[in-house]
């Protein structure tokens, strides 16, 4: 099946590509929602989408030789209801016309790979957007048992730094560090205090530097780090890139 | 061991309803030990001369030295009642038939587990554990000082456990040579101790209680008169043996006219309710004058009479103490005549209950699973045969270094060495995997004072010690076979620990010996808290000065060896608020997709002591809690029917109110709000300290409709946050310890105390007279944090004649605004910050309250 695979920089939306391509599918162009540039944040707080590391989204592209379709997120998560029907101006019509973009440039297009875990929120309304444009999703991580699921990811070759943390027992030390460095210290936060170890409760995002669809590495010069929210307990901060370029493998 | 092998104990043990578990408790030098020897020399472990020097039961050398009681010691002791006083011992449940030549007789041999505990208020966690493995106690009162402050607190706490007491007035000898009372002041002396002791039982207890009747009355025979260090006593019973066939009665009846308004006119021989000219009171008559008699005739060397005395007495010296006079000749002449340790003893097996009759009102209290379920059942008819159930009160340091003997009693089934047994720990909660040890008990003993010896097993009813278990328990819990027992209850302690010190190797390189030290501490002693801030820093939390200074002496000499950095002593706070708060505070969690709506309040005055004294309890049933709160403090009952919690640690006097309408998916959370409730109320948010008597409200809460993204790793931070932001805009308090301080002195001593107490933000609420004596009784309210060196202060000022008694009172609020620069609570708050190593300066509002 041709696959458009809707991507956030992070490991999940990146791991279940490569599920897909396991699976024996193929990816025709990837498919990305941004904030919009003039906003004084990098961080929207979406219900639906990753907003940092968006910066590094641009070089995803390139990075795997796909094309890859962009647009600004517009909208807000207007109906937070668990079941979604359309509703104007909700966030989620934003992955609805993204797709349609999609689809209108590659009308072989039958499936869309998203990387949704445990969000039925988030799986909801792929859905059916996915419904509305007579698309299958494709969510291979669906709830997979998410400790092994995070070394999986390690095994396979998917390197991700965390460019966000928001959970209680993580901080300012914990941005960069790689999904290996971070499995154990989550399997302790997931004992003491229930924190899902995929940060699939909005605990963590991370961003994608190389995993083996690339053809080319992405690498990060520069970085700045943002106070989002600060806590003693459980401050929230995240990392924007500055500076990035390419590397061949 | 003169009197009896370990053979003989253990076939004692099976009889058991002629074991009496007994501690000795009373104020600070009112002679417990002292007495507590005569009863250790009358069962023959040590010899008789040597009782009233030796101590037996102050095994440690400080102990020894400073002539004060630090630990409790438990002895067993074996008595053998004269048959004819088989008949004083009342209720079926109070002694074992023997079959004797194919009649029924009651077994006259009887096993005193007896607890020796300290008086001194620092110790009184030791008292609390002595307390919960015994059914009785002797309550010693000094007659010449009376009932005093810590006299109270111990008798308070033995019938809130529910351990009936029994009354011993010592040193009478002082009163009759010191004071040279005469007999009806010291009758008036005696009368009003056991007033004062009746009206602390009234107010904590009373007769048609599950105990039955309680009060002390010489008349029935549990009040005993004598002196610990002279070796003698007497209960009214001994004297109305000498009297009952001179007067044709029997010896219960005499007893009733022995005490009281009852007086004896000697021309007509009739007894009668009013004093009239020929009459005498009886006490005064029949047993004062006796004595007053012995004393002059021996201390005003009056040979003849002496020998007439003797003669008349029966008394038999020895032959070395016929040649005596003087104080030593009437030592060794009352010794003879009204030895103290069978009266004691006898007072004991007749007013003290067996475990047998104790259990059965005591299961309620002592058993926290349902009360008909195996275990309570065992425990209730103290059922040899039934499980296991044992609780471990203290742990006692062995030979060994840094390894523990266990210390308890056994309630239901046995004991033995080599047994498979659960341990489980105060944190066990029934059906769960955490603080529960399965593992075998390596041996049991039995602990004899200074020595120990071992044994193969130990039934229901009796005090053990196990040897292997102290490294699963910390300081206590319960032990047992059958595997849906509940917990036995936790102990609740009279004292808390506000004074604290930061200790510190000097020797870097020894941290980890500090550790392990530090960790030995906190099992040797009940009561001691070791806590080991993120700072790194190494704290050590107890009563008083004194306390403190005991636990560096040994954390230094015996747990971890080394030489240590004490800082000075400071004092534990708490945090609490003065109004409710501004504005409904919210909170969003950290993916800002929930948010919490909440305020903070005052409690009303006295719910925190309640709960606290257990009055309120966060296990009650909540219908019956919101009754009481509806009644007592006019909450609105349908709020009060939704208390979340209490807090810090699930029992604290923080309480946590759903006052929400309609909110969806709420109860998913409230294990998460919880958990953040329980973390704010113990880390409060001026300076990590508890916090207390504080009402929380949480008003409204919206909530992801996704619960992964509403799970604890959202959830409890935000709590965290929205309490802190609560309680900052509710006027925060800091409030500090009390003592209430109790000194006794001289009159020409009062004005230097006023002095010293007036320099320590320290007020008199009362001063009198201690009747009949020339001594003064001072009581005061003094802050903790200014009690330190006080009582050196006090006897510099006063020429060593006031001697204080600091117990903790209460909290008070200190005043001033913490939040505001230059106060006095400010500066404690930046200090403690400071020491715990928290940022400095109180975080602002705007770190936990957050815009729509």
């Amino acid at each position: 099946m041709e696959v458009v695979g809707l991507i956030s920089g992070g490991k999940d939306s990146c791991y279940n590509l490569m599920c897909a391509v396991r699976e024996g599918h193929k990816i025709v162009a990837l498919a990305n929602l941004h904030p919009p540039k003039d906003s004084n944040s990098d961080e929207l707080d979406s219900y639906m989408y990753q907003s940092v590391g968006a910066d590094g989204v641009e070089l995803y592209g390139e990075a795997m030789g796909l094309p890859l379709y962009r647009r600004e997120i517009s909208g807000q998560a207007k109906n937070q209801k668990a079941n979604y029907e359309k509703t104007e101006g909700d966030e989620v019509e934003d992955l609805f016309e993204l797709l349609t973009e999609v689809k209108k440039n590659h009308p072989e297009v039958k499936g869309v790979s998203a990387g949704a875990i445990l969000s039925s929120y988030q799986k909801v309304r792929v859905e059916d957007v996915c419904r509305r444009l007579d698309l299958t999703p494709l969510c291979f991580l669906w709830e997979r048992e998410q400790n092994s699921l995070l070394s999986e990811m390690v095994e396979n070759g998917v390197d991700a730094v965390l460019i966000k943390v928001a959970a209680i027992g993580l901080g300012e030390k914990h941005l960069c560090k790689t999904l290996a460095d971070m499995a154990p210290i989550m399997k302790t936060l997931q004992d003491k205090y229930g924190v899902h170890p995929c940060g699939e409760g909005g605990e963590f995002e991370s961003f994608v530097r190389d995993c083996p669809l690339f053809k080319k590495r992405i690498v990060i010069d520069e970085t700045e780090t943002v106070t989002h929210q600060d806590d003693p307990v459980a401050p929230v901060f995240y990392l924007r890139l500055k500076k990035m370029h390419l590397e061949d493998k | 061991m003169v009197n009896f092998t370990v053979d003989e104990i253990r076939a004692l043990m099976d009889r058991k309803r002629n074991i009496r578990n007994m501690s000795v408790i009373a104020h600070v030098d009112h002679g417990k030990s002292t007495l507590t020897d005569s009863l250790v020399s009358k069962a023959g472990i040590i010899a008789g001369a040597k009782a009233g020097e030796t101590r037996f039961t102050d095994t440690r050398k400080d102990e020894q030295e400073r002539c004060i009681t630090i630990k409790s010691t438990a002895i067993s002791l074996f008595f053998e009642l004269d048959k004819k006083d088989l008949d004083f011992v009342k209720g079926e449940q109070q002694f074992e038939t023997v079959e004797v030549d194919g009649k029924k007789e009651k077994y006259n041999g009887f096993l005193i587990n007896l607890i020796d505990s300290p008086g001194h208020v620092d110790f009184s966690s030791e008292v609390t554990a002595a307390l919960r493995v015994t059914d009785g106690a002797l309550v010693v009162v000094d007659c010449v000082s009376g009932v005093c402050v810590q006299t109270e607190t111990v008798l308070r706490q033995a019938i809130a456990e529910r351990i009936k007491p029994v009354l011993f007035m010592n040193k009478m000898d002082r009163a009759l040579l010191e004071l040279q009372l005469g007999a009806e002041e010291l009758f008036q002396t005696f009368q009003r101790i056991v007033e004062n002791i009746n009206v602390i039982i009234a107010t904590y207890g009373d007769d048609d209680g599950p105990m039955g009747p309680i009060m002390v009355d010489p008349s029935v025979g549990n009040v005993g008169f004598g002196s610990g260090l002279h070796g003698w006593a007497f209960t009214l019973k001994q004297f109305s043996e000498m009297y009952a066939d001179k007067f044709g009665v029997q010896v219960d009846k005499l007893m009733k006219n022995l005490w009281g308004d009852r007086f004896f006119d000697l021309k007509t021989k009739k007894w009668s309710n009013t004093q009239t000219d020929d009459a005498k009171r009886g006490f005064n008559q029949f047993v004062l004058d006796p004595i007053f008699m012995v004393f002059d005739a021996i201390m005003n060397l009056k040979k003849d009479k002496t020998a007439a005395l003797v003669e008349k007495l029966g008394i038999k010296l020895a032959n070395d103490e016929k040649d005596l006079e003087g104080k030593p000749l009437m030592k060794a002449f009352m010794r003879r005549w009204l030895p103290a340790g069978d009266t004691m003893l006898q007072m004991i097996t007749f007013h003290l209950p067996s475990p047998v009759t104790a259990q059965k009102y005591r299961m309620e209290m002592l058993y926290e699973g349902p009360h008909d379920d195996e275990a309570a059942v065992a425990i209730k008819t103290c059922d040899p045969n039934g499980p296991l159930m044992m609780y471990v009160s203290k742990m006692v340091p062995t030979s060994d270094k840094g390894r523990f003997y266990a210390f308890g009693r056994v309630f239901s089934g046995k004991v033995a060495t080599g047994m498979k047994a659960r341990i489980q720990g105060p944190n066990y909660v029934p059906g769960k995997k955490e603080d529960l040890y399965e593992k075998t008990i390596q041996r049991t003993i039995l602990m004899m004072g200074r020595y120990i010896e071992p044994i193969e097993d130990i039934p229901s009813g009796n005090i053990a010690g196990l040897v292997g278990v102290d490294q699963y328990l910390v300081k206590g819990g319960t032990i047992t076979t059958y595997k849906d027992a509940h917990n036995m209850r936790v102990m609740k302690f009279s004292v808390s620990p506000v004074v604290r010190v930061a200790v510190e190797a000097k020797n870097p390189a020894d941290l980890p010996k500090l550790v392990e030290g530090l960790k030995r501490l906190a099992k040797s002693d009940p009561m001691v808290q070791c806590i080991f801030e993120e700072s790194g820093e190494h704290i050590i939390a107890g009563a008083g000065e004194l306390h403190l200074e005991i636990c560096l002496k040994d954390l230094e000499e015996d747990h971890a060896c080394i030489p240590l950095k004490k800082s000075d002593p400071v004092v534990s706070y708490r945090e609490t608020v003065q109004s409710e708060s501004n504005q409904i505070c919210l909170s969003k969690s950290p993916n800002k997709h929930n948010r919490l709506h909440c305020t903070a309040q005052p409690m009303p005055d006295g719910l925190a002591d309640d709960i606290e004294g257990g009055t309120v309890n966060a296990r009650d049933e909540f219908k019956a809690r919101a009754k009481i709160l509806a009644e007592k403090y006019e909450y609105d009952v349908t709020e009060a029917r939704k208390i979340w919690c209490f807090g810090p640690d699930g029992t604290g006097p923080n309480l946590l109110f759903d006052v929400t309408k309609g909110v969806q998916y709420l109860n998913e959370i409230k294990d998460s709000v919880v958990a953040g409730f329980q973390w704010a109320t113990r880390e409060g948010v001026l300076s990590d300290e508890n916090m207390r008597g504080v009402r929380f409200n949480i008003h409204d809460v919206t909530l992801h409709a996704d619960a992964i993204h509403r799970g604890g790793g959202q959830i409890i931070p935000t709590a965290r946050r929205v309490f802190y932001a609560s309680i900052l805009t509710a006027e925060p308090r800091i409030l500090e310890p009390v003592y209430l301080v109790e000194i006794q002195c001289p009159e020409a001593a009062v004005g230097g105390i006023y002095g010293v107490l007036n320099r320590r933000r320290g007020h008199v609420f009362e001063e009198s007279q201690v009747t009949g004596t020339p001594m003064f009784v001072v009581k005061a309210y003094l802050p903790v944090n200014e009690s330190f060196g006080f009582t050196a202060d006090l006897r510099s000022n006063t020429g060593g004649q006031a001697f204080p008694q600091c117990v903790f009172d209460h909290w008070q609020v200190l005043p001033g605004d913490p939040l505001e620069a230059g106060t006095k609570p400010n500066q404690i708050v930046l200090d403690t910050r400071k020491r715990k190593g928290l940022k400095e300066g109180i975080p602002a509002l705007d770190n936990y309250l957050d815009k729509m």
